[in-house]
């Protein structure tokens, strides 16, 4: 009798030594996959930003000012040369010109060319920008 | 997205890998509806019959979206603006770590579990509070919060005596001379180096000795790794959607060093960068390749001749050992007469990036030849760091972004000596065998 009651005490002692080096959540439970975390979100708020649409389409393309922005990638100039052909042979009476961006991943309406891009912006019906990579 | 805004109907053309990457840039400027087709062209194409192909296949489309009339949500958009949970999730150990690796929030290696106890120590490591905004950060402009910045640093495995390395950290992200913007998420897949000076060093134990940038060392470590998870999670850089580094940069993980200021013969590095030596500092730039040689003299002549053989960039960092430090400076070799001879004969990185010598030639036809700014010496810093041996490392920033070497100081909180006591004797202790 004396030693059971002498283990019963020895084992309480463990369980509550463990209990008590245990951090929260932790009571008891000594299998690491019964042990909870609550854990928070690393993902961060961001504020809501005002959102935009885009303009208006054009009916079609015929007689209209189509501008090309070929900005500073390698492609970008032959395709746009590209498109300009092919635009200029199916719409004769349009107006197809070309605008190209020499600098590296800065916008050009944050350059010094800004007011001769804006200009040649507004001088347009339509855009096609070229090219994401 | 400013020509849109001018009244333009506008279509961009993207290589099909950078169609998500275009919508997510217009969606965090405010236009999440441009109209953005693909375009089957190789990136940086230069062959004349795939780029007529390409626009070939792709002139309906175009035709289609400059005439197409608008739907109710390309006229007036609407965005969920849904606040982000506080407590993510909760489960054992294993649950917390596929439901963060699964929600795209980890590194892919495992991560502490950042419970309120954990984030509440970590932030133990500033006076800031808590819901303080350090910055926001680029491309999502998410709030670096000093709680999301510490759960963050949890994940990763930092201490709290790493915060205020941290803090100032997202700091020199917001100075746009570093041109985080650019780097963080571009094709060349730069990665931040942070070069650490001043007393801090050693209470955190950042290693300038041997072996300073392999794994091993927990604040070398575990900075690099949370300046990752906060780029990722705070910034919401994804990688293969935002963040569109071709190859990928194990540097990404991290790659932080501490300057052997002790072991150098010349000032320190954020005392030539106007800091005071007792002042804590983080130097920050972002090379995307890693390169080591070993002079074949060790004259400071040919330990000079070797790091010019190296052909640094547009910013470049060398690291050098103190040894060749010694000798150099034994010489009478000053960081700036170094830095001149360094960059003197460098390779013309015209040449160098498109296998051509004519210089003239290939920078009138082709933008990327634009040559990079290092032609002068503050485009060059020398760090001295490293263990015995005979190596010198350069890292190399490929590239020709116009950027600058920040430097930031490293605010400390109140309880700072505090808290090195607590964690000071976080150290490897290594068996011996």
């Amino acid at each position: 009798m004396h030693r059971f009651c002498s283990l019963w005490v020895l084992g309480m002692s463990v369980i509550l030594v463990a209990a008590l080096q245990a951090p929260s959540g932790m009571l008891f439970a000594l299998d690491p996959s019964a042990i909870q975390y609550e854990v928070l979100s690393p993902w961060a708020e961001a504020d809501p930003i005002p959102l935009k649409g885009i303009s208006s389409r054009l009916d079609n393309l015929s007689g209209k000012k189509i501008g090309l922005f070929a900005n500073y990638k390698r492609a970008s100039l032959p395709i746009a040369a590209s498109l300009q052909k092919r635009l200029r042979s199916m719409y004769p009476d349009s107006q197809v010109s070309i605008y190209h961006s020499a600098q590296w991943n800065v916008t050009e309406i944050e350059t010094e060319n800004r007011e001769k891009f804006t200009e040649w912006a507004k001088g347009n019906d339509a855009v096609i920008l070229l090219v994401g990579d | 997205m400013s020509i849109e805004e001018l009244g333009t109907p506008v279509v961009l053309l993207a290589n099909p890998g950078f169609v998500r990457d275009a919508q997510s840039a217009a969606s965090n400027k405010g236009m999440p509806v441009i109209r953005i087709l693909p375009l089957n062209v190789a990136c940086e194409s230069t062959v004349p019959t795939d780029i007529e192909a390409g626009t070939a296949e792709a002139m309906p489309s175009i035709l289609e979206s400059l005439t197409k009339p608008l739907t109710a949500q390309e006229k007036s958009p609407r965005w969920s603006t849904e606040k982000p949970l506080r407590i993510a999730f909760k489960g054992n150990y294993e649950e917390v770590n596929r439901f963060l690796y699964r929600s795209g929030w980890t590194d892919g290696l495992p991560i502490v579990p950042p419970t309120e106890e954990a984030v509440a120590e970590m932030m133990t490591g500033t006076d800031l509070p808590a819901d303080h905004v350090v910055a926001k950060v680029i491309p999502r402009q998410g709030k670096a919060t000093i709680e999301k910045i510490a759960v963050n640093a949890v994940m990763a495995g930092a201490l709290p005596t790493h915060m205020p390395v941290l803090i100032a950290a997202i700091e020199s992200f917001a100075d746009h001379k570093t041109r985080f913007d650019t780097f963080e998420v571009s094709t060349g897949s730069w990665a931040p180096f942070f070069a650490i000076n001043g007393p801090i060093r050693d209470d955190i134990h950042i290693n300038y000795g041997s072996g300073a940038l392999s794994p091993g060392d927990i604040a070398n470590a575990a900075i690099g790794r949370a300046v990752g998870l906060i780029v990722r999670n705070i910034g919401g850089a994804r990688k293969g959607i935002e963040d569109m580094g071709v190859i990928g940069n194990p540097a990404k993980y991290t790659l932080v060093i501490g300057e052997n200021e002790e072991g150098s013969p010349w000032e320190p590095l954020h005392v030539e960068r106007g800091f005071q030596k007792d002042e804590n500092t983080l130097t920050v730039f972002f090379p995307n390749s890693y390169m080591q040689a070993v002079p074949t003299e060790t004259s400071a002549e040919g330990i000079a001749q070797a790091m010019q053989n190296m052909n640094p960039w547009s910013m470049s960092c060398f690291i050098v050992i103190p040894s060749h430090a010694k000798i150099l400076s034994d010489a009478g070799w000053t960081k700036e007469k170094l830095k001149e001879f360094i960059l003197k004969k460098v390779e013309s990185p015209i040449g160098a990036y498109l296998g051509r010598e004519d210089e003239d030639e290939a920078a009138s036809e082709d933008i990327l030849s634009q040559p990079p700014a290092a032609v002068d010496t503050d485009t060059l810093l020398v760090v001295v760091a490293g263990g015995p041996g005979a190596w010198t490392g350069l890292l190399r920033s490929v590239g020709g972004i116009e950027n600058d070497f920040v430097t930031k100081k490293i605010k400390l909180p109140r309880n700072w000596d505090k808290l090195v006591k607590k964690y000071k004797n976080v150290v490897p202790v290594y068996a011996g065998y």
